[in-house]
């Protein structure tokens, strides 16, 4: 009944206003409306966020603040927290001519500790690329845990779909014993392979698999990837980063 | 001067036998004032340096941010010079762990302890060696995270002028803690006058220091009770004072505490002693029958009471199979629960909700009505007095769901100490706030924190050519052989090859039942019968198995309480001859706080009855009976929380294919709901 008598008094309260001022009211809201609506599109097709993975002790802060200040500062401790911040490249800051053309990065370094690893679903919608840190010193280690987490990566429903490009980043390459690109690459491959065979239509508790990585009969290769998977090697404590800033440049200026 | 001189010759003279004794005692009184020239010129930079030793006791104190950066240290040797990396040590197995409430922590031949700032986001450090006893390190803590709040900026990495300030204020600190130190100790050597002012005050004798002690701090002078207990006398005999009243009781519980002739105490110290005495009388006999004897050479008959050991065994161990028996073959059921994808429900909740809303209307308007206030306005930090009703309201919450009350209570600090001091942001209640950060700090314990994935160990294992070895330990009764038998059937699903182990050689039936299930499974079983040590009978099957080439080995072991002695003994024996790949302990999830101490126990025995430096302790849980309970799922989390081993496997049914993994999501919304 209350509702009935509402809507009568606005009908009423509408036919006594002038007839221009609702026309002209209802051509505004379509006008706000349609340029938001254009705005959200512009919007999407462009992203300028870079998503730092990888196991813990892999670097990523370091590297976070490499980018960002050029120096690893005092050093750091294992993460608790995701480090987020936007901002111009430093390398980019200090040549002048490309100060005016530098497009800001949002850098996103999620921790790698095994129990935050559902941080990371967090920020994979908006990434336009991700870098996967790998320790090259203690490889052989947790080469295993590396090519694990990889996979997660790599089966994620959202990775597969955005196609967003992955650059495995051999970390740690200033240090004598580090292995080389090559070799890890190959590493992990095999690693993954095995992993395929093992998982194949199990589900795991939080991350469903949803997406069968390569061709099943053949071994497993990056080539394979919907997605674009790169390797690169780079030093985040003494600053030897160029491979990460080029991948980083490709992957915003789309 | 000649006079006086004349005079002291002639007083010198005039002693003849006192002249060789002034003149030694003149040369003593020269070396005493040569000994104190040379301790002051000499001695006094080294006790410098002592002093300044004591500063370097504390290791490191280190300020960085959640985010994991270093933003200020001690030790300029950029941070790594402690052995261990303790801190990331204490990031990982304590803050990571919601164990943040707890006082400090020990990693190697370092304690660390620790305090946040949450609003900053950041945290505070101070690491030193673990046989010191530092007391004022908590002291320089705060003092410490007060004043870098101040200066913090998060724009500014590098803090160099904070070096002046920390030494400050570790001076300071080291003070306060000598003066507590001294305050203390001559509270304890001098029993004299009362003190004539207010409890409260400061001390500045000795004495009333001791009167301030004894007015408030009573507990920790425990050990020294003797002392304060005549001091105390002497005190009430003595001179008139206000805190007279309060010295006498401080003397009368003491005076109870010491066993004296006082009314209330004098039965309950008897009766103490009379049961102490009885105690130890019955301590003996009994122990002899009821323990068994691990020394024998021959392993016997388990008692559990004082019952005459019955002559006749009755074991029915065939040996042959029964041929009967054998043409029951299991026909495939179907995919076990393992592989099938869970369906989370979100329709139940909205109803839940309706009716506790409800259930109080009254009560809530108010709160919600001052809250709504609080929120809109915004800026209000958390204190622990808002945070302390929220909190209760959670814990009571937890424990309906049947967690465990000590891993509640450790929880809620956990998240109060994390959410001290934060800003709460607009439009938020402080129950919200608590609540997302209580399903954050549950989705941490409960993501496990190493892989789960068996198979993929399987296979590892399977290259390098020997057999995959899984123990399963738990407390009688808890399912075992039944879900060791439902891994093996998941297993032999993804084409691995299972053979089982009967070391259950106690109980009547354990060895028929696997016998069953093996040639329901059509798998291999090896079993020696009953009344053989289980940790041979584990080595022969291992050996078993890699002659003919399985790939898992399933060693089902016989039920045994935490508390027994000799069992818990024979099950690290079993664990320690034969290293299993994997140890799962089996747990059902409708026990209640006794989870907490099976266990902590469980752990504690295997770690210190093992024989090699790096202790096996328990890799994996596996909860059983799930399906009995509905939606009381704490005990999942109780035994994460207190082992850190992850759950593998739920048990939700008694056929073969009631096996399934454990959804963290789900469990953690059913434990908020």
């Amino acid at each position: 009944m209350d509702l009935e008598q509402l809507a009568n008094q606005t009908k009423q309260w509408i036919s006594e206003q002038p007839v221009e001022q609702i026309y002209i009211a209802v051509a505004v809201l379509f006008i706000t409306f349609a340029f938001f609506l254009i705005l959200s599109f512009l919007r999407t097709s462009k992203s300028n966020t870079i998503v730092l993975a990888g196991l813990s002790g892999s670097g990523k802060t370091i590297l976070f603040y490499q980018l960002r200040d050029g120096s690893p500062h005092q050093g750091t401790v294992t993460s608790m927290e995701p480090n987020d911040d936007t901002f111009v490249l430093h390398s980019d800051l200090s040549e002048e001519k490309q100060k005016k053309r530098a497009v800001p990065v949002h850098l996103i370094d999620v921790p790698g500790h095994p129990r935050l690893k559902p941080k990371l679903d967090d920020y994979l919608p908006q990434a336009a690329g991700l870098v996967f840190t790998v320790d090259a010193q203690d490889f052989l280690y947790n080469y295993q845990a590396a090519a694990e987490y990889l996979y997660d990566i790599l089966t994620k429903a959202i990775v597969a779909k955005k196609k967003i490009p992955v650059l495995i980043l051999c970390n740690k390459t200033d240090k004598v014993t580090a292995h080389s690109k090559e070799f890890i690459k190959k590493q992990l491959e095999k690693e993954i392979d095995k992993l395929r065979a093992s998982r194949n239509a199990i589900s795991t508790a939080d991350v469903t698999n949803e997406v069968v990585l390569g061709t099943p009969g053949t071994p497993f290769s990056f080539s394979q990837c919907q997605n674009k998977v790169t390797e690169a090697e780079a030093s985040g404590l003494t600053g030897n980063i160029s491979q990460v800033e080029q991948f980083i440049k490709e992957n915003i200026r789309r | 001067m000649y006079r006086v001189r004349s005079e002291l010759a002639a007083f010198i003279n005039k002693q003849d036998r006192l002249v060789p004794f002034s003149s030694y005692f003149l040369v003593r009184s020269f070396l005493r004032f040569f000994v104190v020239f040379f301790f002051l010129k000499f001695l006094d930079p080294i006790y410098e340096q002592g002093k300044s030793n004591e500063a370097e006791m504390l290791e490191q104190l280190l300020i960085f941010t959640r985010g994991g950066l270093v933003l200020w240290s001690s030790c300029r040797a950029l941070g790594n010079a402690l052995k261990g990396s303790p801190i990331d040590a204490l990031i990982r197995s304590c803050l990571l762990e919601e164990r943040s409430a707890d006082s400090s922590f020990s990693h190697e031949s370092y304690t660390l302890k620790w305090a946040f700032h949450n609003e900053l986001g950041l945290v505070f450090v101070a690491v030193y060696q673990r046989i010191l006893h530092l007391l004022y390190v908590d002291d320089l803590l705060t003092a410490v995270r007060r004043e870098f709040s101040e200066i913090y900026d998060p724009k500014r990495i590098s803090y160099d002028d904070f070096d002046e300030m920390f030494r400050q204020l570790q001076k300071e600190a080291e003070a306060r803690a000598e003066e507590m130190k001294k305050l203390k100790q001559s509270g304890r050597a001098l029993p004299v006058q009362a003190k004539k002012g207010g409890a409260g005050q400061r001390a500045l004798t000795g004495v009333q220091g001791n009167g301030a002690k004894k007015g408030t701090g009573g507990g920790a002078a425990k050990d020294d009770s003797d002392g304060d207990m005549g001091s105390g006398r002497l005190l009430s005999n003595g001179v008139d004072n206000g805190t007279k009243g309060i010295n006498k009781s401080r003397v009368a519980s003491m005076g109870k505490e010491n066993g004296a002739p006082d009314t209330g105490a004098f039965d309950v110290n008897k009766l103490k002693m009379r049961s102490k005495t009885g105690k130890k009388g019955d301590g003996e006999k009994k122990s002899a029958p009821t323990k068994g004897e691990p020394k024998k050479a021959v392993k016997k008959n388990r008692v559990w009471d004082d019952k005459p050991v019955e002559e006749s065994k009755l074991d029915f161990t065939y040996e042959k199979g029964d041929e009967r028996m054998e043409r029951e073959v299991v026909v495939v059921r179907g995919e076990s629960m393992m592989d099938k994808e869970e369906v989370i429900s979100s329709e139940s909740e909205g109803e839940e909700e309706d009716e506790l809303e409800g259930a109080k209307p009254e009560a809530k308007k108010k709160g919600w009505f001052s809250s709504m206030f609080k929120s809109i306005a915004g800026n209000s930090s958390l204190e622990k007095a808002n945070l302390e009703p929220a909190l209760k309201a959670l814990k009571d919450r937890l424990m309906t769901k049947n967690v465990a009350e000590e891993i509640a209570e450790k929880l809620c600090e956990s998240v109060a100490t994390s959410l001290e001091g934060k800003k709460l942001g607009s439009f938020t209640r402080v129950s919200s706030t608590v609540q997302t950060a209580m399903e954050e700090a549950l989705l941490r314990i409960l993501t496990p924190k190493r892989s789960i994935d068996i198979l993929r160990d399987v296979h590892a294992a399977k290259e390098q050519g020997r057999p995959y070895v899984v123990v399963f330990v738990g407390v009688n009764g808890v399912g075992k052989s039944t879900n060791l038998a439902k891994v093996a059937y998941w297993l032999l699903q993804h084409d691995v090859s299972v053979m089982l182990a009967a070391c259950d050689t106690f109980r009547s039936g354990a060895v028929e039942q696997l016998r069953t299930h093996a040639r329901r499974l059509q798998i291999p079983i090896f079993e020696k019968g009953y009344e053989k040590d289980p940790a041979i009978v584990a080595k022969e099957a291992i050996q078993e198995a890699a002659r003919n080439k399985s790939d898992v080995v399933l060693v089902d072991t016989a039920g045994r309480m935490q508390d027994n002695e000799p069992l818990m003994r024979a099950l690290s024996k079993l664990i320690n001859l034969n290293n299993p790949d994997l140890v799962l302990f089996v747990g059902e999830a409708l026990v209640g706080n006794d989870a907490v101490d099976q266990l902590s126990k469980f752990n504690q025995k295997l770690a210190d009855l093992s024989t090699v430096a790096t202790a096996r302790l328990i890799d994996g849980i596996l909860l059983t009976k799930f399906d009995t309970i509905d939606d009381k799922v704490g005990a999942a989390l109780s035994m994460v929380y207190i082992s850190g081993a992850p759950v593998m496997f739920v048990g939700c049914g008694q056929s073969y294919t009631d096996l399934k993994k454990l959804n963290v999501k789900s469990i953690v919304k059913t434990l908020l709901k």
